[in-house]
């Protein structure tokens, strides 16, 4: 299981974080996640993994500085 | 403790005035030549257009100057000052100060904004602002005691030259036992060497009995003081409550407080964690994203980025709570225990070190081509303790080492020292020659600016390269976005009022990441309208970072989340509970708007504010070299080729580059026109007479000077 909020996933072998965004079927366009307390950005989220029994943060990033 | 002999040269006692709705109703104003402490009235006009904070050090500083003053003349003045909103110890990011002068890096109008509790414990003593003109010869103090009821300047021998010294010494002299009712202003043994000197801000850290540091750092606000003989300024007062501020309606107050301050506590471990991390959480983004400068700007990423990320900074930061000011539950002033320098009059002492934020990993690490988190520690540390600014520090390093790699300077110019980047050795000595206004660092300490012009005039450098790599716009250096892919964020540098500062706006994410505002038309708007939003945390004494650093859970569903209006809602209301001014929206545009232009024609009156000074360097629109082209070559081939409908068959790279550069320049040109025409202003970049009369800043003195510039 995966989890994202309230929301919880089923996990598979090699899902990435890619393949979590996209059954998740949230339009807004994330340019960070933290997966199991680590940060993945967006140009990441094609290779990077996420482990079975992770909690999921989506972060609206849009600021800084 | 050193011991120090304090010799009284001027007091002034004063009924302490109850504070109305967010004011004190008065201004303070000390001349050192002449040892003069007087008080002056703040009329509800000026609250109306100037609102407080920036608006009245402006007003101040306008009335203070004339066109031909620079910055180290007497009548230059230093203003500080709270809002009419800071010192409320229940909102979250209350307690910011905001400092202008004329600046010595740009001769113009220049503001800094920073953490600690001297604004709010200025106001609380009775004064919006603080105003200091003239000079002296003596080791000077200004004390603003708020408790007895006196503002006292004292010639003060013995004091140390660093700043942590200074802080803690007159933190003990002055607290009577209640050392969290001092707020310290100084700066450090660099800043009189350099015309990069920053400001250093105390606060006093209960838990960990220490006095801690922020910094006003932006365009030598430092090196003024300095320049004025002042050591220091003293702000003492008592226990902080929310009725001090006597608010309009503190039931309403308080229920907004509690939602801002609970979405915190709830999102931010959720999104950014500043509360862990502070801004550090940063550099591996910006890194991901090709954002993070390394090697003066020329690239956005690199390998070794994370040995300096979030995740590692977390080891170091010591635990606890870390608000610089009271109550703020972002509270994301972290700093490292029990470091030890390598070099240095610190050299193998146990120290704090507050900090480091993102700025400063990114402009004295990656910048540098330095990867080594306690490198970064041990630059901030010096940084602040000599009164330095660690991002103009940072950026004209950069600078120096890219010349040296690039053969414009040599060893000859360096003293011996190999700047390539890398060279931590060389980047810590430069910095320690910097504060002693000694070697190559004297030169280097003269900011970017005049580090071209020296560098073409004494050395024989080649000026247009130099004029293409030197990050500075107006005269200051630029801070550490990469700007290339980002024309929002260009145009945020470039336009800014005082310089390349991402204070004004920081748009890297909604432009370029988020791709929010594909058109010239909508990046001109979210120039018109970041940049009055900030303004106005600037206008009321408070830390942007709780906009939008940390939203709502469901902000992302909201017309335009950029804004994070539910935010904006809250600080209308909150403005309103406290002051009694009903005010939207809207109406926070219209406020920050009159300052914005104001300050502008205040740029215009010292011969700055027209449409060439809102030139950048190349540099920050797109690649300067074959080198840099060829590392991002598919993505610049693409560029010319799709976007620009460019046939580059059998164009070799330095062509492409050329091609690239022309096309680049044009729409930074093209930027500046819809920016300029969104805000009111002439194609020139001056505010029209209409923008003026529709702001209601059409006073005598304005219109004058807008004459002179052929608006008429």
């Amino acid at each position: 299981m995966v989890r994202i909020a309230d929301r919880e996933f089923y996990w598979r072998e090699g899902m990435t974080v890619a393949d979590l965004l996209e059954e998740l079927g949230d339009p807004y366009p994330y340019a960070m996640v933290r997966v199991s307390g680590r940060l993945i950005s967006r140009p990441n989220f094609d290779q990077a993994a996420v482990p079975n029994n992770s909690e999921v943060f989506l972060i609206p990033l849009i600021s800084g500085g | 403790m050193p011991e120090v002999k304090v010799k009284e040269i001027k007091t002034l006692s004063y009924a302490r005035p109850v504070i109305q709705r967010g004011y004190a109703n008065q201004t303070l104003h000390v001349d050192l030549s002449d040892s003069k402490i007087s008080i002056k009235p703040v009329s509800d006009k000026i609250k109306e257009i100037f609102v407080g904070g920036k608006g009245f050090d402006l007003w101040l500083l306008w009335n203070a100057v004339q066109g031909h003053t620079r910055w180290n003349d007497p009548e230059n003045a230093l203003c500080i000052a709270c809002g009419p909103l800071g010192g409320t110890p229940i909102y979250p990011g209350s307690g910011k100060s905001i400092v202008t002068s004329l600046s010595p890096t740009t001769n113009s109008v220049m503001d800094s904004n920073v953490g600690g509790y001297f604004g709010p414990y200025l106001k609380f003593s009775g004064f919006d602002a603080l105003e200091i003109q003239g000079k002296t010869e003596v080791p000077t103090v200004i004390l603003i005691d708020g408790i007895n009821q006196q503002v006292r300047i004292l010639e003060m021998n013995g004091l140390p030259e660093d700043a942590h010294g200074i802080s803690e010494t007159l933190t003990n002299h002055f607290s009577e036992g209640r050392p969290r009712n001092i707020s310290v202003v100084c700066t450090g043994s660099g800043a009189k060497n350099t015309l990069i000197g920053c400001l250093n801000f105390s606060w006093y850290d209960q838990r960990r009995s220490r006095s801690r540091l922020k910094q006003a750092g932006r365009g030598g606000l430092g090196t003024v003081f300095a320049d004025k003989g002042l050591k220091a300024i003293v702000a003492r007062w008592d226990t902080v409550t929310v009725a001090l501020n006597n608010p309009a309606d503190g039931a309403v107050l308080k229920k907004v407080a509690k939602l801002h301050s609970q979405e915190i506590v709830e999102q931010d471990p959720k999104q950014n964690q500043m509360s862990m991390v502070g801004t550090a959480h940063l550099v591996t983004i910006m890194n991901d994203f090709d954002l993070l400068p390394t090697h003066n700007f020329r690239y956005g990423r690199h390998p070794q980025a994370p040995n300096m990320g979030m995740e590692v900074y977390r080891l170091i930061f010591d635990k606890g709570y870390d608000g610089c000011w009271i109550g703020c539950t972002l509270a994301c002033s972290h700093g490292v225990k029990d470091f030890v320098p390598s070099t240095g009059p610190y050299r193998g002492s146990k120290i704090f070190v507050d900090g480091p934020e993102y700025e400063t990993i990114a402009g004295c690490g990656s910048n540098l081509g330095v990867f080594d988190p306690f490198h970064v520690i041990e630059m901030n540390f010096y940084c602040d303790t000599y009164g330095l600014d660690a991002i103009s520090v940072g950026t004209s390093i950069a600078f120096a080492m890219e010349c040296f790699e690039a053969g414009l300077i040599g060893e000859e110019h360096t003293g011996g020292m190999d700047l390539s980047f890398g060279n931590r050795a060389s980047s810590l000595d430069l910095l320690h020659q910097m504060a002693k206004g000694e070697g190559f660092g004297k030169i280097v300490g003269q900011g970017v600016r005049r580090m071209k012009e020296i560098f073409s005039k004494e050395y024989g450098a080649d000026r247009a390269i130099l004029e293409d790599i030197g990050m500075e716009a107006k005269g200051l250096e630029f801070s550490e976005y990469m700007s290339k892919e980002s024309l929002a964020q260009q145009g945020g540098y470039g336009l800014a009022l005082k310089g390349p500062q991402h204070d004004e706006a920081w748009l890297i994410f909604v432009d370029m990441v988020h791709n929010f505002m594909p058109s010239f038309e909508q990046k001109a708007e979210a120039l018109h309208w970041f940049p009055l939003f900030r303004t106005w945390f600037g206008l009321c004494g408070l830390c942007k970072l709780p906009w939008n650093d940390i939203v709502p859970a469901d902000n992302k569903l909201t017309p335009e989340p950029a804004k994070v209006m539910q935010h904006v809602k809250w600080y209308a209301e909150y403005f309103s509970a406290v002051t009694g001014r009903r005010i939207g929206p809207d109406d926070m545009i219209t406020m920050s708007e009159r300052v914005y232009n104001f300050q502008r024609i205040f740029c215009l009156k010292m011969g700055f504010g027209r449409r060439e000074h809102d030139a950048i360097p190349y540099r920050a629109m797109g690649p300067v070299t074959v080198e840099e082209y060829e590392s991002r070559s598919d993505r610049y081939d693409q560029q010319l080729q799709d976007v620009y409908q460019v046939d580059i068959e059998g164009k070799d790279t330095a062509e492409k580059v050329k091609m690239l550069r022309k096309r680049r320049e044009e729409r930074y040109e093209q930027l500046k026109d819809a920016v300029y025409d969104r805000r009111g202003w002439t194609m020139t970049g001056i505010p029209t007479l209409d923008t003026v009369r529709r702001l209601g800043i059409d006073f005598p003195e304005v219109l004058e000077v807008l004459k002179v510039h052929g608006v008429a």
